[in-house]
């Protein structure tokens, strides 16, 4: 009687808990962005940069691993441009005048669009602060790196330097 | 008919309710958890340094990983 009485609330919980985003994986084709913006007030469109290498990163001024990646990103994107990579970043400050600031103390070389109202990282399925997506030359997801740590310079440079090869 | 639907529609209720509190915080939406004033120790160094003080006053180890025994000198 118990469970007769306890099944349709049950049911509509399980229903509630059910629902989750499909995570974007390896191998997939990169969506598209158009909710950001960049510096300009234009929608991000990330085929401009097909036939390239791109890392698309998604920071924010509150995220410290973020802040301490940027000079190494930037460094590396300077370092290999001329080979055909590009980094655009997404900030997904709620305040854009925040990283505005941030990039007029700390300016970097590559493209920077804004989505605060973050569908851009939803779109992606962003599961941790920093997250890089490395974008083949053909458009696809090739490499997901979640987090940063100084370590990792050597992982992310290899991977850039593979599908700069391909 | 009202007390049997009523229990069935408390309990929605309270599903619907309690279900509010378990939406994720998305990785990209903790800003304000990020800021200073959101940390459960606002001031990390002075709790160690204070705990440091009190666990070598009270000759006692206290909760935390804290080295010395009561002297007061590590």
């Amino acid at each position: 009687m118990l469970i007769k009485w306890l099944f349709k609330p049950l049911t509509f919980l399980l229903m509630l808990s059910s629902s989750q985003a499909y995570a974007l994986h390896e191998g997939q084709a990169a969506p598209q962005c158009p909710s950001a913006l960049t510096d300009k007030g234009q929608q991000l469109d990330l085929t401009a940069y097909q036939g390239k290498v791109v890392l698309i990163d998604f920071w924010a001024t509150w995220c410290g691993p973020c802040q301490k990646s940027m000079p190494f990103l930037n460094g590396l994107r300077n370092e290999r441009h001329k080979d055909g990579f590009e980094i655009v970043a997404i900030n997904v400050d709620e305040n854009t005048e925040e990283a505005r600031d941030f990039l007029k103390a700390h300016p970097v070389d590559y493209p920077v669009a804004f989505n605060p109202k973050g569908e851009c990282p939803g779109i992606f399925n962003v599961e941790a602060m920093p997250s890089s997506f490395f974008i083949d030359k053909t458009g696809k997801i090739r490499k997901i790196h979640l987090g940063y740590r100084d370590g990792d310079q050597t992982e992310i440079r290899g991977q850039i330097s593979a599908l700069l090869a391909e | 008919m009202v007390c049997r639907i009523l229990p069935k529609l408390l309990l929605l209720l309270i599903g619907v309710v309690g279900s509010q509190g378990c939406s994720p915080v998305a990785a990209w939406e903790r800003g304000n958890l990020a800021k200073k004033e959101m940390a459960l120790d606002p001031n990390p160094n002075l709790s160690h340094i204070r705990d440091h003080i009190f666990t070598s006053r009270e000759a006692s180890q206290g909760g935390r990983a804290n080295s010395g025994g009561g002297c007061g000198c590590n």
